[in-house]
């Protein structure tokens, strides 16, 4: 496909980038001993982007063919020369970067294709099956498999010519426990890039029938949290979330433009010295983190993007336009869901540096205060608001875990809560895995860090 | 035989043949499902083409034409399921949907519940004419820019207003459903669409992000509308800056129409869903006929009214909708079922598969203003952003874009606000509904509702 596209990038005028894109995606659940959902997706088509008189234009074709994806070209710089008519401003310029020539096939990429779907499908069911079987108190057992597999060829009139096949599969599992009514809910999920057996081999996985149900059941005699501002203990999926939602996306270049919070914050301190926080989309700490990718949406070739040195707000996340626009290279953050989605500036994995204290130091350091395990759903706004879900909460007393709580939620002004930190744990994890992240497009992320400490608002039972 | 991507200009006549390709490929794909072994099958089949413009930043930065077909095929076979779908829609790739579905089918658990609307159950659908006209679907992108840049006038009247994205689109497509049992059933749609995003920002005080949208079904109402939703987005924002700390207490808060769906609507469907009755999960198996929340509460959906972006003929089982009552002066009058978990329940589909789609919570016969004066000192609850717990009913986390009220004056916006309560609790204690009634992004409408039993903690 790739030679294909670039013989019809012949003779043309102007900045042309042509990007083929087949995904294959099977997602199987199975709960209450039943299979919900068996299904087996297939999306393919190549999405065009033409520069004209300094405009973007956008044409998508599900047609392959070279007929119709020549008509998608003309599309686009029609469109692009409609848009350079109206457009005010400057015309937009491409930072260059490293622009990529790789043809890449991710780890474990045969070993799943290969893998037949049925057998896939009979391991989620047998797994739900243990689940189910794992507590005389099991409301519902529900589990989940979903996978991603990629395949992509990117050429630009500039020259980018590249390719890959990637694989990213997730799997959770979700325990209800029931007791005189009261029910409670135990979780475990991860997800990489790479194959079937990376993917069960993931720490967050371990012993995860036992862990999953013994949570869920464990809750129903927990009870809630006290609310209010508290030193708390972050694990690594908070900590990846609160990365992700609360600075990751107030330091897109688009956002930054339209005036997030961190706009002409370069340079300065906005977190603790123990605080250096980055988005990678190459291999960091560890291989299997969901948002490996060789080169983006773009063809520019990924990187460890450091946004905070040592408490210090360093960089943005950018795209070629956005590069070129802030005078820097392009970071290889500009992603597409599918083939007819345009690409946009996201995070790739988002995460903490590990730093030097030991876990179990920094729980013997707490008073009183709590150790907050898993993360829910979240939310931050343009000026660093965020608010967290969590799962379970440890209380820790007098520098022990003594007691199992329900959930939290957790709330704060990021960038206020990061001069906060006054530990940082080597233990490191890659926790986000099954997470999709949403900006009118979806993307397929992950996130992680180490434990950290710090002080923040928990909320906790209803006064 | 290859059907290859829409045409770039959609016609009344080109839809047309396009609907007339969609039968054929539903057809023929019935029919490669039943060669394979399929005992049953239920095919949807969609195309769509769109107009889209984009400005970022208040700038126009990207002109964006789509065209897009999908097949999706669910086959039963042995009393067990399995889907597959495409978006190259040749023979070639419907056999392969077709033999992948059977693949999955083959290693999946038997479930004597599996079922298909039967052709008693879903006779054709009567069309919606008002969800199509020839004349908003051949609006163009420079039409578009047009109605954009007149909009974009008001929204960067103001300086201090940050505009991220916003966005204007025209889609034109075409959907249906056909299956083993007879089942037909077929839409097209013309359809406006724009949304906002954004936020305020003076000097260093930015203030929270906040987005809407809306809709058209006539060209004609694409400029008024979006004139009217950018001036409530632009006034909204602007009300965000210098927010105060809001006073601590248990109490009553007003609800928005945006609030009242979030906090409210969506914890009742969840109880008044067919699925969740099925699983165990509902606390209202056996409420229809009972009173479950306050009085003062009717829930109604009407999928064939025009005011609503979700109306339509027919819901994802290929049954016909119609307009139901959900809820009537707090009594629960119906469970909402698709046919699966209908079968399950010993039950008749309600036809909200993939619904409902049009929801309206009645007005009340108060007026706003009284329910603002109705406290010394009253939180208004625009967003909730937090953790739900749908069995339960608890709800905790930050009330967005909210302001507080004293003695029915506006005090102002609210700093990083937490309210947490219980959705039975709030349903019940019901102080006040609204006369006055707003759409939410085209689709839910409602009154402003004064609910009590809430914990409230300022920031």
């Amino acid at each position: 496909m790739k030679d294909t596209l670039q013989q019809l990038l012949q003779g043309q005028q102007g900045f042309v980038e042509l990007r083929y894109h087949k995904r294959t995606a099977n997602s199987f659940v199975a709960q209450k001993g039943r299979v919900d959902v068996a299904n087996h997706a297939i999306t393919e088509g190549v999405g065009v982007r033409a520069l004209v008189g300094g405009a973007w234009g956008f044409a998508a074709t599900a047609d392959i063919s070279p007929r119709a994806i020549k008509r998608a070209i003309d599309q686009a710089q029609s469109n692009a020369r409609m848009l350079a008519k109206v457009k005010a401003g400057p015309a937009l310029e491409l930072a260059r970067g490293r622009l990529s020539h790789q043809q890449f096939t991710g780890p474990g990429y045969t070993e799943l294709t290969q893998m037949k779907l049925e057998d896939k499908l009979a391991q989620v069911v047998k797994y739900e099956r243990q689940l189910a079987a794992a507590s005389a108190r099991m409301h519902t057992a529900r589990c989940q498999y979903k996978e991603i597999i990629e395949e992509k060829a990117i050429v630009t009139s500039d020259g980018v010519a590249c390719s890959l096949q990637l694989a990213q599969p997730e799997f959770s599992m979700t325990a209800i426990a029931e007791q005189d009514g009261e029910r409670t809910t135990g979780h475990k999920g991860a997800g990489v890039s790479g194959g079937w057996n990376c993917l069960f081999k993931h720490p967050a996985l371990d012993n995860a029938v036992d862990e999953t149900a013994r949570i869920a059941v464990d809750l129903l005699t927990a009870k809630y949290p006290e609310g209010g501002q508290k030193t708390v203990i972050l694990a690594p999926a908070v900590v990846g979330l609160l990365c992700h939602e609360a600075i990751g996306h107030t330091v897109e270049a688009d956002f930054v433009k339209s005036g997030s919070v961190a706009q002409g914050k370069i340079g300065q301190r906005v977190a603790s010295d123990l605080v250096t926080m980055a988005d990678s989309g190459c291999e960091t700490i560890s291989g299997y983190a969901v948002g490996n990718l060789p080169f983006d949406d773009e063809g520019v070739e990924t990187e460890n993007t450091v946004i905070i040195k040592d408490g210090f707000l360093r960089s943005y996340l950018h795209n070629r336009e956005s590069a070129h626009e802030f005078g820097v290279a392009p970071t290889g953050n500009a992603r597409a869901w599918l083939f007819n989605d345009e690409p946009l500036i996201r995070m790739r994995n988002t995460y903490l540096m590990p730093g030097t204290s030991r876990l179990a130091d920094m729980i013997a350091g707490v008073e009183d205060g709590y150790l907050v395990e898993g993360a829910g759903s979240g939310q931050a706004d343009a000026n660093g608001e965020f608010m967290f879900g969590t799962g379970y909460v440890w209380r820790l007393r007098n520098g022990k875990k003594v007691e199992l709580l329900r959930e939290a939620t957790l709330s704060g002004i990021a960038f206020d809560v990061l001069q906060t930190v006054d530990a940082v744990s080597q233990e490191f994890l890659w926790d986000l895995g099954t997470g999709y992240c949403g900006k009118g497009q979806a993307a397929k992320v992950d996130a992680g860090g180490p434990y950290v400490r710090c002080k923040i608002t928990v909320g906790g039972e209803q006064a | 035989m290859s059907h290859g991507a829409a045409p770039e200009h959609e016609s009344r006549e080109s839809i047309e043949q396009t609907a007339q390709t969609l039968e054929k490929l539903a057809n023929y794909g019935l029919d490669a499902a039943k060669k394979l072994g399929a005992d049953a099958t239920k095919i949807a089949t969609s195309a769509s083409f769109q107009k889209r413009l984009v400005v970022e930043n208040k700038v126009f930065s990207l002109a964006n034409s789509l065209s897009s077909r999908s097949i999706g095929l669910l086959v039963h076979k042995d009393q067990k399921k399995g889907s597959a779908s495409v978006n190259t829609v040749t023979e070639e790739s419907i056999n392969h949907a077709a033999a992948s579905a059977l693949a999955l089918a083959k290693y999946s658990v038997p479930d004597e519940f599996l079922t298909l609307a039967s052709l008693s159950e879903a006779p054709r659908a009567k069309p919606l004419p008002f969800l199509y006209t020839d004349e908003l679907a051949a609006v163009d992108l420079v039409e578009i820019q047009g109605f954009m840049q007149e909009v974009l006038g008001r929204l960067t009247s103001d300086a201090r207003i940050a505009l991220d994205r916003f966005e204007m689109a025209v889609d034109v497509s075409c959907h249906a459903l056909a299956s083993s049992t007879g089942m037909r059933q077929a839409e097209r749609q013309a359809m406006a669409s724009w949304s906002f995003m954004g936020m305020g920002r003076d000097g260093e005080e930015v203030t929270g992000f906040d987005y809407d949208s809306g809709f058209a079904l006539t060209k004609g109402a694409i400029l008024p509308g979006c004139l009217r939703d950018s001036t409530a987005f632009v006034a909204k924002l602007l009300a965000l800056f210098k927010p105060r700390q809001c006073p601590t207490y248990k109490g009553a808060i007003l609800l928005t129409p945006r609030a009242v769906h979030e906090l409210l609507v969506d914890s009742l469907l969840y109880h008044a869903g067919g699925r969740q009755v099925m699983d165990g999960k509902s606390r209202w198996a056996k409420s229809v006929g009972q009173r479950v929340v306050s009085d003062k509460l009717t829930l109604r959906d009407h999928p064939h009214d025009p005011r609503f972006s979700g109306a339509t003929g027919f819901d994802s089982d290929g049954i016909p909708t119609k307009q139901q009552t959900l809820v009537e002066h707090g009594v629960l009058q119906m469970i909402l079922h698709d046919c699966y978990s209908a079968k399950r329940c010993k039950g008749k589909s309600t036809g909200t598969s993939g619904g409902p789609f049009a929801l309206e919570v009645a007005a009340g016969t108060t007026s706003k203003a009284d329910l603002l004066r109705s406290h010394k000192q009253l939180l208004v609850v625009d967003r909730f952003s937090g953790n739900a717990d749908p069995i339960k009913g608890d709800f905790s986390g930050v009330a967005k874009g909210s302001r507080l009220y004293s003695n029915g004056e506006d005090a102002g916006s609210v700093t990083e606000t937490m309210i947490a309560g219980n959705f039975f609790t709030i349903a019940e204690e019901v102080l006040g509904v609204s006369r006055e009634t707003e759409l939410v992004s085209g689709g839910f409408l409602s009154p402003y509702i004064l609910v009590g039993g809430v914990s409230v903690t300022g920031g």
